[in-house]
Order: C-alpha cells, then structure tokens, then sequence
C-alpha cells in the first residue's frame, strides 16, 4: 500500500479561490485513503470482466473490418494531408462544430473534456493498485486535477444540454426512434463528472470519499463495454477512420480484377468501408442535407451506412448473400432485403452533402456508387430509363439520344471553329452545350464572352458524353469506352487545355477519367471568366441575382467565389438560405436527369421554391443540368417565375451589340 | 431448347457513308460498326425465351474479320457460343448467296428455333431470313412481335399493316423474323463483357464460291437531296382543303 501510504499524507491544501471563489469549500480532490485486498480483488474481478465485455464485441467487430477485402488502391499518401485532416477533424472538432455549431461545441466539450480527464481515470483505478501517478499534494498533481474539474464541468452540462436534445428536442435527424441507449450513455458520462467533482466536495476519509470513489469506478467499468456495442464505438475507431479515409471527394475506386464488379455482395466490401460503417454516430448529419431523405424518398443516406453495418453483423466480410435487394422482386422479410434496396441506391443524386457533412470520415458515394455498379455491371438493375440512357450513350454517344448530326449542324450554325492546335482552347460542349437548346444558348453566350476577351478557341469535330451519368450508375463498362474515347479524341487533337460550362464534365474529365489515362487541364467557365473579371462589363444594376451553387461544382471542386464574382458584376448578388457547402441540390445529378419521375416531392421544385423566396428578380446557375431542371420547376410554379441564367448569359447580355450572334 | 439467331453487323447509324471507288459498294475505311437494330430485337427475344424456356443461344454472323465485336458483344449480352462465317466478299454476294452461307453453317447446329431479324438496316431486303427457312426445309412467319414457345410448338404474333396483327401457331423447328421493339433491348454489362472472353467462338469457312449469282449488283449511289415547296394559294378555307388532301393522300400521315 505504498501509493495508498503517500495519498494519506495529502495535506489539506486549500487551493482557495482557484475557481468556484465565494463558495465555502475545501477545493481538493479527495481520494481514499485505504483499499482492502477485498476490494483491490473486486476491482480487478470487475475490471477484468469489463475489459472482457469489451472485447467479446470489439473482437468481432475488429476481425470483420480485418477480414474484409483489402483496399486494392489504398495508400497513406499524401501523410500530411491525413495529418491535416486528423488534427483539424478529430482534435479540433472543426467538422462537428462547423456544420451544427451548438450541438458541435457541446460535442467538442465533451471530446476534450475526455482527453483531460484520461489521465485521471487512470490515476484513478491506478490508485487502488498502488500505481497513483498523480497526487493532489504535489504541484502538478494538484493543478492538474482543478483543470481537469473545469473540462469536468463543462463535460456534465454540455452532456446535460445534449440530452435534453435529444430526449425533449428531438430533432428529426437523430431517428424518429428514441435511442436509450445514448440515455444511458449519458447519464454515464455525467456521473462520472459528479463524482469526480464531487469528490471536492468531502471530507478525507469520510465514508462519502469511498462512495464516490466506487461509484466512479463502476460507471467506468460500466461504461466501458457498451462502447463497442453502440455507436459510441466511434470513440475508438473514428479517429482511424477520419485519418485513413480515401483521399479525394467522391472516389471512387478503380475495380480490381476479372471478379470485381463493385459491391455486390459482403465479399465485395472493402476494409475501408468496414471501418467506415462501423464508425458511424448516428447522427443523421448526411440525412439533414439528402435531397432525396428530404423529399419522402427512400434513400437515407444513414440507413445505407447502417444497413451496410448490420449486413456485415448479420453475414460477414465473405458472403456471397447479396447486398442490395430488388424490392419490386424480392419479399421484404427475404435474407438482406431487410437492410437495403435497389430502389434507395439508386435515388442518390450523388450531391455529396452527405460525405461532406460526415465528421467520422465516413464516405458514402464510394459506397453508394459501389452499391449501384454491383447491381449495374451484373446487368441486376433492370429500369426502362436507365437502359434506355444505356443504349443512348452506347449508340448516340451523348445521353440526350440525339443523333451526332444534331451537333455538327449546330456547331456550323454558330460558326464555331474546329481545334486544330492553333487556338489556346478547346471549348467543349458536353451533352448540354451540343444538344439541348438552353445549353446551345449557354455555349453561345459564353463563345461571345470568350471572342469579346481575344481568346482563341476550338471545338471538337466528334465528341460524346464524358460518361459522367454511366459512371455514377455504376456502368464501368460503358464509362470505360465513353472515357477512353475522350482521352483519344483530345491526344489526336493535341488539346493542352479545355473549358467546359458543365461542371459534370469537368469534374469526369479531371478526375475520374484518370483511370484510363492523362486528360488535359479543364476549368469551369466560371473560373476562366473570374480570372478575366477585369475584361468583363461592369454592368452596375440593382436587379437581384440568387446564385445557385452546383453540386459538382461547390463541394466537389471548390469553387464558390469565382461564379458570385461574375453574379456581382452583372447585379446585386443575393444568397440562398442554403448555399455554399450546404447548397441544396438541384436533383439532376448521378444520372438521375434521365431516370423517370421521382417519387415523393421533386427535389427540382424544393430548390426552385427556396430560390424564388429569396425575392430574387433573377436565378443565377452555372450548370447546365441545374438550368434544365430549374426551367421546369419554374415554370410549373406559375404567376411570374424569376427569370433564369446562366452565368454566362449574365455577362454575354452586357456584351457591345456588334459582338451579338444570334444564337439559336 | 437451341436458338439460333442469325446477325448482321452493319455500319453505325450516324457514320458519314460515302461510295467505294468502284461505285460498287461503299468505302469501308473509317467505318464504325454495330449490330443490325432487328437482329438485337431477335437477340433479346432469343434470350427471353432462354431464361423463361431454358436451353442455349447460338448467334451466327457472317463477313470480315470486324464482325467478331458484334459476335462478342452478343455473347456478352447473353448468348452461349457464337459462329463466324469468314466472308470478306459479302457486297458479291446476293440474299441467297448469303442465304446458303447460313444455311451450310446452321444445319450443323440443327437448332429448334432460328430467329432473325426482319430486314437489315444497311440493304433493307428483308429476305434472308425466309430464303434460309426455305433452304432448310423449316416453316417461318415474318415480322414477328411476341413468341411463346408451348411445348413443340409455337405461337406467334405478326405485325400486319394498319394496326392490324395475326396470331399464328406453327410447330417446330421453325425460322421467325423479328420486328424491332417488341422487347426492350439490354444494356451490355462489365460482368457480360468479362464471361463473354470465355465463350467459344468458332470460325469457319464458307464452302460456296461467290460466283454466279443470281442477282449482280451494277451501282450504289447516295440519295440525291431533294427539296420541293409548294405554296397553296387561294383563301383559308381553300388552302387548309388542299393542306388536308394533301396530308392524307400525298404524304399520308393523316
């Protein structure tokens, strides 16, 4: 009992008015004094069983995420970035707070509060074995433990405020089903913050020291295996999870192999993945930002992340058992129709809000798309609209189904020159921009911008779609020849560098072709025209302007500032209640524009509705698919909708009368 | 149950079609090819009837070496094994030269079910299918729209003109010409394409000489563009009447 010897002799030393000043206390942490062999036996029986607890559930759990199918590309390259990522998700909380500020900072209190207060749970239980490390006599010792009692305090009332929350609040996103066990939890937390602080409350070696001390240690021993049996799990892995994440918004991985064909069953899932659905919260931030879950579809961006969880609980990293059910086909009581449907995979717009919005690194396009190429590239899903889109790109080469004749007259229309190696660049058209006729006037508008700056530009003799719907309806096989025609086209026409006004191409173009090969650099028309602001017409007008941010071109690229540099020139630019990174989709994306009606509410109508109460006189785009989508939201919305253009047309109707082309 | 299905592999819908230096036949260079757009209708048909009947699908093709894609392709929709009659000289070749090719290669195969599609959309002839059912002794139906096989027989739906359709029930072996659009067409798939390189394709050579047919090709030549308005004067009245007439019994649409 040496260490028990030394904590007797801890003096009663008054720490005064550190903190809690004015309150007539003794402000020392007082810890027993004595510990029986009876009770040093019952803390080991009972830490042992604990511990064992904690791994009957954690062991499996481990084994399943090892045994899964090894990430074929993975790489802890680039370190810092993984770095970066942990430091500013994982230990400043920087995600959870940014995204749902209140909730956040009261997590994040809670977080650090557990990191300081590690050390003294282990000085605790150290303690009775003799092995205290930390004494309230010593300096140290002593400063610690009134640190420790300030994160205590913000521990106890930020975890009381997230009750509340989630037992009287309700928001909608936690699950309509209460979840007790996150009562439990944290009634945990809060006391083993009572009776730590508490313990600053006694007298040494009062009765009430031995109370608290026990108390505090059974909470501890309690609380410790219900961590791998609930989603509190992501206390232990999510900070893995966030530092090995897949580099890059949306990647999706290369298939490796004769027998890959994305995910079709739990042999399919990759360890990633594993540890990503096991890391999940709950906490429904991917829910509150799908355009589909908003919409009274069935997609639930979380029930996938759970569903692909509880598959796993249920058959293992090596089943053969399907992941996805055809729900029209199968019974729903049937093997893992219970977990997930078809019919939800594919009503992802592929919008991103969901990865974007995940604070334990969790990324749900690879998996959703995973999902949609196993049941794409085994021929499994069967929809009228999405074959017919199929064998547009297949024969048409543009997902419009028009035949390629329609863009040669067009380009010969316009007069747009040909590339031939002798213009800066390359101006592609995209499906939009070569077939459908708000794209030709987008094109249009935006070649008169290009000609009004002195800047050189060809457009392609043939071209076809970039493959952007086959590859986010999991078609590799389709995306594959789309993309390696691409990367051909522009290598014989020697292109050093594109523009596009399609933010789906560029970001097809730039990214995910490079499985198949080296495109040249591509930028958004927004970015080229920002970077030309000074070129462009000043056009000091007090119509108001809602700017739309793109899926594709916001979180995927990046881009927010260019595209409102170019809205501030032509009027008074106004925001959207969601904007930027939580921009709302328009409900085109991921293919669904060529699918067939939606159910529930259009996701094209929310949006078009939230744009139109903004009391703005103009609806600023700079998509072409959220252009087509929004003409028609707006005009089944009747009376005198605002008026619709593309950034592009902002600035093209400024342009001197002698550069005007007739368009279409 | 066999199914043979008998394809052709035709220059691309949109491909810019300029005439051979012979003017005999069109210049070949740069082309881009694909499946005839019936013959994929009787391709469906036969793998409908496949996974409903069970049994196998043997697609068959002749020409050069480039048709094997539209063979592989087949086979990666679905299809068990796939024969290539090696015929560089189809152009020669009149609907019963080709018609012998097919039949020589599919009586080796002696199939249950021989399926084709009504006219190609290069020549348009749409006699190859009943010139083959009749050098194999088989009965056929033309422009089919839906097969039910009922134990050794058949019963068949043809399209006749106007809206009007035949029921027919014929035995079997028989030879079907399939009408487009009567099953929605499959997307080729990774997986497809992946159990396709595993199939068998057999190659084999044609045993009749090009020579002596019956009917000798002398010129192809594009359609000459022809533009022609017309403006109907007279009243309102006057020119809606002729626009009426017009439309019903010259251009026919009404």
């Amino acid at each position: 009992m040496v260490a028990g010897a030394s904590v007797a002799t801890m003096g009663v030393r008054t720490m005064g008015a550190a903190f809690l000043s004015g309150i007539h206390l003794s402000a020392t942490l007082a810890e027993p004094t004595y510990f029986s062999r009876l009770e040093i036996a019952l803390l080991l029986i009972g830490a042992a069983i604990s511990i064992a607890l904690f791994f009957w559930r954690f062991g499996p759990i481990l084994r399943t995420i090892f045994h899964s199918k090894k990430d074929a590309d993975f790489s802890l390259h680039p370190i810092g970035r993984r770095i970066g990522d942990f430091v500013w998700e994982v230990l400043c909380q920087g995600k959870v707070i940014r995204q749902r500020p209140l909730p956040g900072l009261a997590h994040a209190f809670v977080f650090w509060g557990f990191l300081a207060f590690a050390l003294v749970s282990l000085n605790h239980i150290a303690n009775a074995v003799g092995l205290g490390f930390l004494s309230p006599a010593s300096y140290i010792g002593s400063f610690y433990f009134i640190f420790a009692a300030i994160w205590a305090l913000l521990v106890a009332v930020s975890i009381t405020a997230l009750f509340v929350r989630r037992f009287f609040v309700r928001p909608i996103w936690l699950g309509k089903k209460l979840s007790y066990e996150s009562g439990v939890i944290a009634f945990l937390i809060f006391l083993l913050m009572v009776t730590y602080l508490g313990a600053f409350f006694v007298g040494d070696g009062s009765t009430a020291v031995k109370v608290l001390w026990w108390t505090h240690t059974l909470t501890l021993l309690v609380f410790l295996p219900l961590i791998p049996h609930t989603k509190h799990l992501h206390l232990v892995i999510s900070p893995f999870t966030v530092f090995l994440k897949r580099d890059g918004f949306s990647k999706i991985p290369p298939l490796s192999g004769d027998e890959d064909f994305g995910l079709v069953a739990g042999k399919d899932v990759t360890q990633l993945i594993s540890l990503q659905v096991y890391s999940c919260v709950e906490c429904g931030r991917c829910t509150e930002h799908c355009p589909a879950s908003n919409t009274g579809k069935v997609l639930n961006p979380k029930e996938i992340i759970l569903g692909t969880r509880s598959y796993l609980n249920e058959f293992g990293p090596a089943s053969e058992t399907p992941l996805l059910t055809d729900a029209r086909v199968e019974s729903p009581d049937n093997s893992a129709a219970k977990y997930m449907s078809m019919e939800a995979a594919f009503e992802c717009t592929t919008c991103g809000s969901c990865e974007y919005q995940c604070p334990v690194g969790i990324q749900h396009l690879p998996i959703i798309i995973g999902l949609r190429r196993g049941a794409t590239n085994t021929g499994e899903w069967e929809d009228t609209h999405g074959t017919k889109l199929f064998l547009a790109l297949e024969k048409q080469g543009n997902a419009l189904g028009l035949s390629a004749m329609e863009r040669d007259k067009f380009i010969q229309k316009q007069g747009f020159p040909i590339f031939d190696g002798t213009q800066e660049y390359c101006l592609w058209l995209g499906c939009m921009g070569g077939y459908d006729p708000k794209g030709r006037e987008i094109i249009a508008d935006f070649a008169r911008v290009m000609q009004h700056l002195g800047t050189t530009f060809g457009v392609m003799k043939k071209e076809k779609c970039t493959g952007d719907p086959a590859r986010r309806l999991g078609n590799d096989l389709l995306f594959q020849t789309m993309a390696e025609f691409g990367l051909k086209a522009f290598e014989t026409a020697k292109v050093q560098k594109i523009i596009a006004i399609c933010p789906h191409c560029v970001r097809t173009i730039s990214n995910d072709w490079r499985e198949y090969g080296i495109a040249p650099e591509i930028e958004h028309h927004s970015e080229f025209m920002a970077r030309h602001k000074d070129g462009l017409p000043q056009q000091n007008s007090a119509e108001s302007i809602v700017y739309h941010d793109p899926c594709y071109l916001g979180r995927y690229r990046d881009i927010y500032e260019e595209p409102r540099e170019i809205v501030s020139l032509a009027g008074k630019l106004v925001e959207a209640p969601r904007s930027h990174e939580r921009s709302f989709c328009c409900g085109a994306g991921g293919g669904l524009a060529f699918l067939g009606e939606e159910s529930g509410e259009r996701v094209s109508h929310v949006r078009a509705a939230e744009l139109v109460g903004t009391g703005a006189q103009i609806v600023g785009t700079a998509c072409p698919f959220c252009n087509t989508m929004f003409r028609d939201a707006l005009s089944a919305m009747g009376e005198t909708p605002p008026q619709l253009l593309d950034i592009a047309q902002l600035t093209a109707r400024a342009l001197p009368a002698s550069e005007m082309k007739t368009g279409e | 149950m066999k199914i043979l299905v008998a394809i052709k592999q035709v220059p691309e819908r949109d491909a810019p079609i300029s005439i051979g230096a012979d003017g005999k036949w069109i210049d070949e260079s740069g082309l881009s090819y694909t499946i005839n757009e019936p013959d994929a209708y009787a391709l469906e048909e036969a793998l409908q009837l496949k996974e409903k009947n069970g049994g196998e699908v043997v697609v068959l093709c002749a020409g050069p070496e480039h048709v094997t894609t539209t063979l592989r392709e087949a086979l990666a929709k679905g299809a068990d094994r796939a024969i290539h009659i090696e015929a560089d000289d189809l152009g020669e070749r009149d609907t019963l030269g080709i018609a012998k090719l097919l039949a020589d290669a599919a009586k080796a195969e002696s199939a249950d079910l021989i399926l084709t599609g009504l006219q190609s959309d290069d020549l348009g002839l749409g006699q190859t299918g009943v010139v083959l059912a009749e050098l194999l002794g088989i009965p056929h139906a033309t422009i089919i729209m839906q097969v039910e096989v009922t134990g050794s027989s058949l019963k068949v739906k043809r399209e006749l003109e106007d809206g009007w359709f035949q029921h027919v029930e014929m035995p079997l072996p028989a030879l079907l010409t399939i009408q487009s659009g009567g099953n929605k067409l499959r997307y080729a798939t990774l997986m497809g394409i992946k159990k396709a390189k595993t199939k068998e394709t057999k190659t084999v050579q044609p045993a009749a000489p090009a020579s002596s047919q019956a009917i000798i090709l002398e010129r192809v030549y594009l359609p000459e563009k022809q533009k022609k308005t017309e403006m109907l004067t007279g009243t309102s009245a006057e020119v809606a009447a002729k626009l009426v007439e017009k439309l019903k019994f010259e251009v026919r649409v009404i």
